[in-house]
């Protein structure tokens, strides 16, 4: 109670600051929202040559794409930062975290939020609602809850991911190209159903950086295109399992990483 | 051109000093070139004759998109926002060279090593696992190798424009997301130009950005040859000089208005 206390005060204190800039604010935004256009155009291209991509039609597609934002869009509004790990350990300024009689983490967690998520967040609902109208869509009770733990399990996944790359950098001074691999995977991932690829990369996105989790098999399910009968259906459920193993994993891995934080001076 | 290999020795010693980060990022490279080759795979299997060349030409394209994106984007706005920031800047306009000029050299020496130990790796791996072709001959060769050089050095005074911009507006961190992806967008990175629908291709067709991908690689692949790849060759060149003029006159505006923040 006392750590959420202090993590809201410090957000607080970082929202403030960066309210100052609203210039920064309103541009941000828009960029958002033109990257976002750019990227539903190019899948709009490639798939309005043909009537779909190995089964899935264009508003499966934007739905797949959405749902993967969604769940990003909570984790760039508030671990985004975990980005900018390495720089902390680079610069030695990590150190203030740990001087203060304070949760390093939630010191960590509080140092900035980022609004861009708002734009993410704008972009993926506005998205969602027209893939479900357009798809004529319908879900019953179980879809209509298993929605937000997928959203928040997805959240989950891609902050537990990020946060155990970027500790990498405890280890070997950098961890943004890690961090820049995680962000492949999930642009493929987000962008394109994982059947249309090879084996092998379907086995890394689920076994072992497990980011299809956070928009195909959900949206198998969601979307209604999934066989009970098949040898592996019950994946589809499979989300928030994922998250909360992975979120115990990271949870370890921070903690050795502390331990073993040496400052650079700074 | 000793100052571009002192520039490209310190861009190697930084890739040498975080080893990690080097096998990572060929690692990516590698990723993106496998997943753009899926793409078309599937959709030619859906219907091959509607994309205008066959399979191997497309994803010939496809990993080439993936291979020039290695190297052709020097980051000068990167440099000049942050030393603009941090008031650095004074240090670097102290120097005794034209300022432009350094950053073009800077650019030259990074994108030198990542030719030599990012770019050619991995299309040398790619060719061996994911039936890139070569050019149809060596005339497509020698073209291709001339309009890369022009669409680096168009990009390089795309960025130096924003860079320049930065001087005045402080941020462009934001500004850049939108603009890295518009330029990939109409630079036909990973879609070519003449799949676009006709109103957005026309909009392509004159902007310079087509210079960076779209051109060469569609000389490269055999898509445009002749006449067709010098006319597309000339399209650079002219853009170049436009750029280059502006990219002079915005700089000698900015460097008036320049407010160094402390430093």
């Amino acid at each position: 109670m006392e750590a959420l206390r202090l993590y809201f005060r410090l957000v607080g204190l970082s929202m403030r600051a960066r309210l100052q800039y609203r210039a920064d604010f309103i541009m941000g935004i828009l960029n958002v929202i033109a990257l976002n256009a750019v990227n539903l155009g190019l899948i709009a291209i490639i798939v309005y040559r043909f009537v779909d991509l190995n089964g899935w039609v264009i508003w499966e597609l934007f739905f797949l794409y959405c749902l993967w934002l969604l769940g990003h869009s909570l984790y760039s509004l508030f671990f985004w930062h975990f980005w900018d790990l390495e720089e902390y350990l680079i610069q030695g300024t990590f150190d203030q975290f740990l001087l203060r009689p304070a949760s390093p983490f939630i010191q960590f967690l509080g140092r900035e939020v980022q609004y861009i998520g708002f734009a993410d967040i704008s972009v993926a609902v506005v998205g969602l609602v027209l893939a479900y109208r357009n798809l004529g869509l319908h879900w019953g009770a179980t879809e209509w809850l298993f929605f937000p733990l997928v959203v928040l399990s997805g959240t989950v996944i891609e902050t537990a991911l990020i946060l155990m790359t970027a500790c990498i950098a405890f280890w070997t001074g950098r961890s943004s190209m890690g961090i820049d691999l995680i962000a492949e995977l999930n642009f493929l991932v987000q962008h394109y159903p994982i059947d249309i690829f090879g084996l092998w990369f379907r086995v890394i996105v689920t076994g072992i950086i497990p980011v299809a989790f956070m928009n195909y098999y959900p949206s198998l399910l969601l979307l209604g295109k999934y066989d009970p009968n098949a040898p592996y259906a019950w994946m589809v459920y499979m989300s928030p399992v994922v998250a909360l193993v992975l979120s115990l994993i990271a949870s370890r891995v921070w903690n050795q990483a502390i331990q073993r934080y040496a400052s650079s001076g700074g | 051109m000793k100052i571009f290999w002192s520039f490209a020795r310190q861009a190697f010693h930084f890739i040498a000093a975080y080893r990690f980060n080097f096998f990572m990022e060929f690692f990516l490279v590698l990723l993106r070139m496998y997943g753009i080759y899926w793409v078309w795979r599937v959709l030619y299997t859906q219907r091959p004759d509607a994309f205008g060349v066959d399979l191997d030409q497309m994803v010939t394209y496809g990993v080439m998109g993936m291979a020039i994106e290695l190297f052709i984007w020097s980051r000068p706005q990167w440099y000049m926002a942050n030393q603009v920031k941090s008031g650095a800047i004074d240090t670097d306009l102290m120097k005794p060279m034209d300022f432009h000029f350094y950053m073009l050299s800077r650019s030259v020496g990074e994108v030198l090593t990542s030719i030599a130990v990012l770019a050619l790796p991995a299309l040398l791996t790619a060719y061996l696992i994911l039936d890139v072709q070569l050019p149809p001959d060596l005339l497509n060769g020698l073209i291709f190798v001339a309009s890369l050089v022009l669409g680096f050095l168009l990009l390089f005074h795309l960025n130096f424009i924003l860079g320049s911009l930065s001087v005045v507006a402080l941020d462009i961190r934001h500004i850049s997301w939108a603009y890295f992806s518009l330029v990939r967008f109409l630079g036909g990175q990973i879609v070519p130009l003449w799949l676009f629908p006709p109103f957005i291709r026309v909009l392509a067709e004159v902007l310079p950005f087509q210079g960076t991908y779209y051109l060469p690689i569609s000389i490269y692949i055999g898509r445009l040859s002749g006449a067709d790849a010098i006319r597309a060759v000339e399209f650079q060149f002219v853009w170049l000089v436009a750029l280059v003029v502006l990219s002079r006159l915005l700089w000698a505006w900015a460097y008036r208005r320049l407010v160094v923040q402390g430093g």
